[in-house]
């Protein structure tokens, strides 16, 4: 499943549940009962509830640390990464290889001749697969290695200009 | 001779000010979702100019109206220099009209990052008086702001002793008695004060390094600091907006409920949390410059998951348990001050998915962030100084809230969740943000967030209209009492 889809479904469940609350204490509003009760019932669920939330953030947040796209991936033996510079100018991009097999390791290389870029490949179906801010002085990277044939764009994603939006380039990778 | 009346008056030029430039805004981020949605035919130049000014104003506006409601309560406890106040009016009015010189005049379209150099290379879109202008005019403007919170520190030290008496931090130690924690909208200010101080000086640095640049391109600045003091400038002061406009929250919505909302010690650590994890987790905006040291962009992410916790646990928590069988009168100001939270907490959920790194990895910069942001700033931040101003026209004045106000709610809540949602599912469909043309598969999020957008605005002018509508009735009421005060025999 796509990235994208789960972080959709996760807000949406998670902002279903916050209108649900809202609507629930809103509804409750309209009867008029004493505080006092109220208040040592509600902090005492409050204890649990913090308890509940923290124990949830931290579990989501190792799971979620376990793999960062920063880290470069062990290579096997004679299975080593094929590495392409990247250079953003406005605007533009120069690709030192755009063509490239399925199941091989590739690793962007992504620098700029100017100002801030945004590095971002995107698959047939217009769905982000990857992207890296192309910096001027710096070179951040991209470890991918692509799982479908196809021609996959790259969309610049840090606006860098008034013709942002047209640098746009090509990469095919074949069976 | 300072009176709570001539206060007021500046409290509500700044909610003016701020109210009407909003408008303004709202028609900009319009036109632009008309533009991606292929509706009407804008050129590039003209989007990214809009694009400019909407993120600068925006958040401009919206601080300066936030300024008005902290200044408002923070002045019923402390006092603080008018002059200051007047002063930080003037120069954001100037900034504000150098930046829309330098914008529409000289075709200036940094976007508000203004991410060095793009102010000094702009592939000759703009040139230097526009940029000049611009930078020059937010520097004005933060100065403005700066002195600001220069002041609201002084008058928090001066009555408290320091400022993290402000923040409670001996009651937090247990030196002092829960029953003698400062008020909430002292605690707030402090956190405030301190982290806008960095936020601006982080700002001012950076305005003045692309200035430089700007004037002498051969005087060089690393790209990477440069990123870090535009994000802990951007992010911070964006982020202080809702942390001054929840004063309203917690001044206003006890009285309504008719029950007690007093800080604790768990209140007072949620609070030294919001500003300890508020200067910190800007990094979160550069998860996708993998060249920064992975730890700082691992604490990007856990530190915002746990800058959830306070509003969460606490300040939400607070509000339903106050409003909660409380049997409160529903009018205007305590039915947008309950919107408001309900803004945060909800715009809090996709926020923390985005700030999550192999999240970000395929959602950075697309539109799932403005439509976070878009939920917690017009629903959340927005709506606390828009509750605040009926508020005030109510406490003020003997205007009534007509049926029309009450359209305009409705049409608001229902208008900025479908704007925030269309950009989610703009977000969740990879469509980037900032980009001034779209492909069709972008095009339908986009138009129905113009339309929903279009709404917004008509239910916001009704907001306002009513805020000055107040103000006329205001000045009269001072005008009769100064009146009959003069014709009493001596």
């Amino acid at each position: 499943m796509l990235v994208q889809t789960i972080a959709w479904i996760t807000s949406l469940f998670f902002m279903i549940l916050v209108v649900a609350v809202f609507a629930v204490v809103a509804w409750k509003s309209r009867e008029r009962k004493d505080y006092a009760p109220i208040k040592k019932k509600w902090y005492k669920a409050r204890t649990f509830y913090g308890a509940a939330l923290i124990a949830l953030m931290l579990v989501l947040t190792i799971y979620t640390l376990r793999e960062l796209p920063y880290n470069q991936p062990v290579y096997g033996a004679g299975n080593e990464p094929t590495v392409v510079d990247v250079q953003a100018v406005q605007f533009g991009w120069n690709i030192s290889e755009n063509e490239f097999k399925v199941g091989e390791p590739v690793e962007f290389h992504v620098t700029s001749k100017d100002v801030n870029h945004g590095f971002g490949i995107y698959d047939e179906e217009m769905n982000m697969i990857a992207q890296t801010q192309a910096m001027p002085d710096y070179t951040n990277k991209v470890f991918i290695t692509f799982d479908e044939p196809g021609t996959y764009e790259i969309l610049c994603l840090e606006y860098c200009g008034l013709a942002h939006h047209l640098m746009t380039a090509d990469i095919t990778v074949t069976e | 001779m300072e009176t709570v009346k001539s206060r007021n008056n500046l409290v509500v030029s700044y909610l003016t000010v701020g109210g009407v430039i909003i408008i303004a805004m709202m028609v900009f981020g319009v036109l632009m979702l008309l533009t991606q949605g292929g509706v009407i035919d804008l050129a590039p130049a003209a989007f990214y100019q809009f694009l400019t000014i909407h993120g600068t104003g925006m958040v401009g506006a919206a601080a300066l109206a936030a300024a008005g409601v902290m200044a408002y309560f923070l002045s019923q406890y402390v006092q603080l220099s008018q002059k200051v106040m007047r002063v930080n009016l003037a120069l954001f009015l100037t900034g504000v009209v150098m930046v829309i010189i330098g914008v529409f005049s000289f075709k200036y379209a940094s976007a508000w990052t203004f991410l060095y150099p793009l102010p000094q290379l702009s592939a000759n879109a703009w040139g230097t008086i526009g940029a000049l202008l611009y930078l020059f005019g937010m520097l004005i403007l933060g100065a403005g702001f700066l002195l600001f919170y220069l002041d609201s520190g002084r008058a928090i030290m001066k009555k408290y002793g320091s400022l993290a008496k402000g923040l409670g931090w001996d009651v937090i130690a247990g030196k002092k008695s829960e029953d003698d924690a400062p008020p909430k909208a002292v605690i707030a200010s402090t956190m405030v004060t301190i982290v806008n101080v960095t936020a601006l000086t982080a700002g001012s640095a950076v305005l003045i390094m692309n200035v430089i640049n700007v004037i002498n391109p051969a005087f060089t600045v690393d790209p990477l600091l440069a990123k870090n003091l535009t994000y802990a400038f951007g992010h911070i002061f964006a982020n202080s907006i809702i942390y001054m406009a929840v004063i309203a929250v917690y001044e206003i919505l006890p009285r309504y409920a008719n029950r007690p909302w007093k800080a604790n010690r768990v209140f007072l650590i949620a609070w030294t949390m919001s500003t300890v994890f508020t200067l910190l987790i800007y990094t979160h905006h550069l998860l996708m410059d993998s060249v920064m040291p992975t730890w700082t962009l691992i604490l990007g992410q856990a530190l915002s998951y746990a800058n959830g916790l306070p509003v969460l646990v606490v300040t939400a928590y607070g509000a339903l348990m106050v409003v909660y069988k409380s049997g409160i009168k529903w009018d205007m100001a305590s039915s947008l001050l309950y919107l408001s939270m309900f803004g945060w907490v909800v715009g809090v959920v996709p926020a923390i998915v985005d700030a999550t790194i192999v999240v970000n990895h395929v959602m950075h910069n697309t539109k799932w962030v403005p439509g976070h942001f878009h939920m917690y700033m017009a629903l959340g931040a927005c709506t606390m100084f828009f509750g605040f101003m009926y508020y005030l026209a109510k406490e003020d004045s003997d205007i009534k809230e007509n049926a029309m106000n009450r359209i305009a709610f409705v049409a608001f809540a229902l208008a900025i969740v479908s704007l925030s949602g269309s950009f989610l599912v703009s977000g969740a469909l990879s469509t980037p943000r900032r980009w001034a043309t779209h492909i069709p598969e972008w095009m339908g999020p986009a138009v129905f967030g113009a339309v929903a957008g279009v709404f917004a605005m008509l239910a916001v002018t009704v907001f306002v209209i009513h805020f000055i509508r107040y103000i006329n009735k205001r000045r009269h009421n001072v005008h009769l009492e100064k009146t009959s005060h003069d014709e009493k025999p001596a």
